[in-house]
């Protein structure tokens, strides 16, 4: 028999017994609704997650800090993380960029108002990536210049110089200070600072470092309650801070940079952080693992997600597994319909084999009416679902926040509809293989 | 009328025994003949008498307990019932008491069914099936479903359907058990008819002795023995005749 004959025959028996297959599909359509947004809800779960994370930073970031264990080695540099590392970091596999970061630490002066800073020294590329987003102004491209964007815990951090009283902490008022439009002085030397006027080992007079005006180039974004992961920090383009170091310093060891066995400053930055971004989620394991095999410390949000990640797909799972339940009634009911129908077609089915039907193509009519029914019930069982999700999404949120109770990706819409077909297959097979069997002497009864 | 001697059906030595709880019971018990092609066949006994057994077992729709059945030359005693499927389709039409057409397609679809069966192209079983419908007589009627027609045309349905293949031997069991006696005479008239000019053979199963002598030969059949083979081919040209004649006085009367 030809594909499209078998087609019209089978969908031509199911149309002839329209209640009954219209009930059949019912089964099927609350057993896929069931299956469909219960899984929808586990993906919704694992969306929600993985937006809060990537609002920690992100997963496909691998943070290197410089080896701890460097006792065994002559070298003072060995497991500093120089230029060198950074470029054999970019050549690695999987490595999509590279960007290194130098932390230090500062004052900031205005007025009668100082404030200790933590200094984050990167360059103008890898500052976009750090996901920043800022009130006001830009982020810095001057490599020359410090031109500093605030972040938004800063100003909390300011205290009186004269009582050392915190305004913000201790009496519960911002600083009266505007970062933006005030004149604000850096001083990277705070050793030097302190400690000007004193006399130092050799017994020179240690002179005051200069100040230095820096003029703001943003605000980062939210009030000072508001945490991010650089909100405490005073984000530099790195060059710009490599320069004012150097000329800080002069000949003097900056802080956190390692000195010959001498006790000589190194030429060249080694720097506090290397931030490795990998291609793509699924190779940052892998690539965490290369760089720590090679004696650096790495640290991934990825990592503990894999974790949360497990713990989710088991509870998918389980729902997947108590909306299935509903869909093995509904395959039972297949089985239960098709077997009423050969019972009622014994006849006809004999007449069929006698006039020249192929044992195959009766199996193959019975199969696919099966099949039809799963079909259908498929399709308009994730129509359904589609309809119902953002309904259950509207019902679940918390006000303005975006919760993803149920998500049904385009993925889930194809395979419901290709799993409640083979189904409603697996659910017709046995009856296909009753009426294949079925002798054709049923025929001649009368 | 030229009658060929070439043998299309044979039967050596065919017996059908059924286990009805302990006891056996021989629908058939030995039976032996042949048919020739283009033969009218009748096969005549009472109910029980294991004629239907026999019309079952030589259309390959029951398995003999032991014996030969050789029919258009394939030995189909041992085949599959997939390979009977395929030697139906090849070689058998079959024409049933109840007429069994399928209720929920028309006049032609049913009479398309074979070909469709056999993977024929819409156009061309189409065709064949319109040709056959108005061989016998039921032009009008193909877009009607079984349940728009009578008893008769339901059976004329059934015919085309099962000259439709054009098989070489055509299986009719009490084709007209369910029809009025004038009905009956036509259906008869009408198998006969399109079986000899497409030198078709026929066996036909039936209870009733008038109808029985209508065929070319007739099988007597009593408690699964053949008690006697008759040569009936004058007798029947001769009813058939009448027949003819009947008709058309009848036909006359009613215009007068």
């Amino acid at each position: 028999m030809k594909f499209t004959d078998l087609l019209i025959m089978s969908l031509g028996s199911l149309w002839k017994r329209k209640v009954r297959t219209i009930l059949t599909v019912l089964g099927v359509v609350i057993g896929t609704v069931s299956v469909v947004i219960m899984i929808s809800l586990g993906i919704g779960m694992k969306k929600t997650m993985l937006d809060q994370m990537e609002s920690y930073g992100s997963l496909k970031l691998i943070e290197v800090t410089e080896s701890y264990d460097n006792s065994s080695n002559d070298d003072p540099t060995a497991g500093k993380l120089s230029n060198d590392v950074v470029d054999m970091l970019k050549n690695m596999e999987h490595v999509e960029s590279v960007v290194p970061i130098l932390e230090c630490s500062g004052y900031l002066l205005t007025g009668r108002y100082k404030c200790y800073v933590n200094i984050y020294g990167v360059d103008y590329e890898g500052m976009k990536k750090l996901d920043i987003k800022l009130a006001s102004g830009q982020l810095p491209k001057d490599e020359t210049e410090i031109k500093p964007v605030y972040g938004n815990n800063v100003i909390a951090q300011f205290f009186d110089k004269k009582t050392n009283v915190y305004p913000y902490y201790e009496l519960g008022e911002l600083a009266d200070v505007d970062l933006q439009n005030d004149t604000i002085f850096l001083i990277l030397n705070t050793m030097a600072y302190d400690s000007a006027g004193q006399k130092d080992e050799k017994g020179n007079i240690i002179k005051a470092p200069k100040k230095r005006i820096v003029e703001c180039s943003g605000l980062m974004e939210g009030g000072v309650e508001d945490w991010n992961n650089y909100s405490y920090y005073v984000v530099v383009n790195i060059e710009a801070l490599k320069k004012a170091l150097k000329k800080e310093y002069k000949n003097s060891t900056i802080p956190g940079q390692p000195t010959t066995k001498k006790g000589k400053p190194y030429k060249e930055f080694f720097y506090t952080t290397v931030n490795v971004y990998a291609d793509s989620m699924e190779n940052v394991a892998e690539l965490q693992k290369q760089i720590k095999d090679m004696g650096y410390e790495t640290y991934a949000s990825a990592e503990w997600i894999d974790s949360e990640m497990k713990t989710l797909n088991t509870i998918q799972l389980v729902l997947g597994g108590i909306g299935a339940v509903s869909l093995i009634v509904a395959a039972i009911g297949i089985i239960n319909t098709m077997m009423m129908s050969i019972y009622e077609r014994t006849k006809e089915i004999g007449v069929m084999k006698v006039i020249g039907c192929r044992l195959r193509d009766i199996q193959l009519l019975f199969l696919m009416e099966a099949a039809f029914i799963g079909l259908i019930g498929g399709a308009v069982g994730t129509g359904i679902s589609y309809a119902l999700s953002p309904v259950i999404n509207k019902a679940l949120s918390h006000g303005e926040d975006m919760m993803f109770a149920s998500v049904i990706p385009p993925w889930l819409v194809v395979l419901a509809i290709v799993f409640s077909t083979i189904i409603g297959m697996i659910a017709g097979f046995l009856p296909s293989l009753r009426a294949m069997r079925l002798s054709p002497l049923e025929a001649m009864r009368t | 009328m030229e009658y060929s001697n070439e043998v299309v059906i044979e039967a050596k030595n065919l017996k059908k025994t059924y286990v009805v709880g302990e006891t056996k019971v021989h629908a058939l018990n030995g039976v032996d003949f042949t048919i020739n092609r283009g033969e009218f066949c009748m096969v005549v006994g009472t109910s029980g008498s294991g004629k239907s057994t026999l019309l079952n077992m030589i259309a390959g729709l029951e398995r003999p307990t032991k014996g030969q059945i050789i029919v258009a030359g394939e030995h189909i005693e041992n085949k599959s019932e997939g390979q009977l499927v395929i030697f139906r389709q090849k070689h058998v039409g079959f024409i049933f008491q109840a007429y069994n057409l399928m209720p929920n397609m028309t006049a032609l679809e049913n009479v398309e069914l074979p070909l469709t069966f056999q993977g024929v192209d819409k156009f061309i079983r189409e065709k064949k099936a319109i040709k056959m419908l108005k061989m016998v007589g039921l032009g009008k009627y193909a877009m009607h479903r079984p349940t728009q027609m009578s008893g008769g045309q339901q059976q004329r349905v059934g015919i085309a359907r099962a000259l439709v293949v054009k098989p070489e031997i055509i299986f009719a069991d009490e084709p007209t058990g369910n029809l009025d006696t004038k009905t009956s005479m036509e259906v008869l008239k009408l198998m006969h008819n399109i079986a000899r000019t497409k030198n078709q053979t026929i066996v036909m199963v039936t209870h009733d002795n008038y109808l029985a002598s209508f065929g070319d030969k007739i099988i007597h059949i009593i408690d699964g023995k053949i008690i006697n083979i008759e040569d009936n081919r004058e007798n029947a040209e001769r009813n058939f005749a009448s027949l003819e004649e009947n008709i058309n006085n009848t036909e006359a009367m009613a215009i007068v």
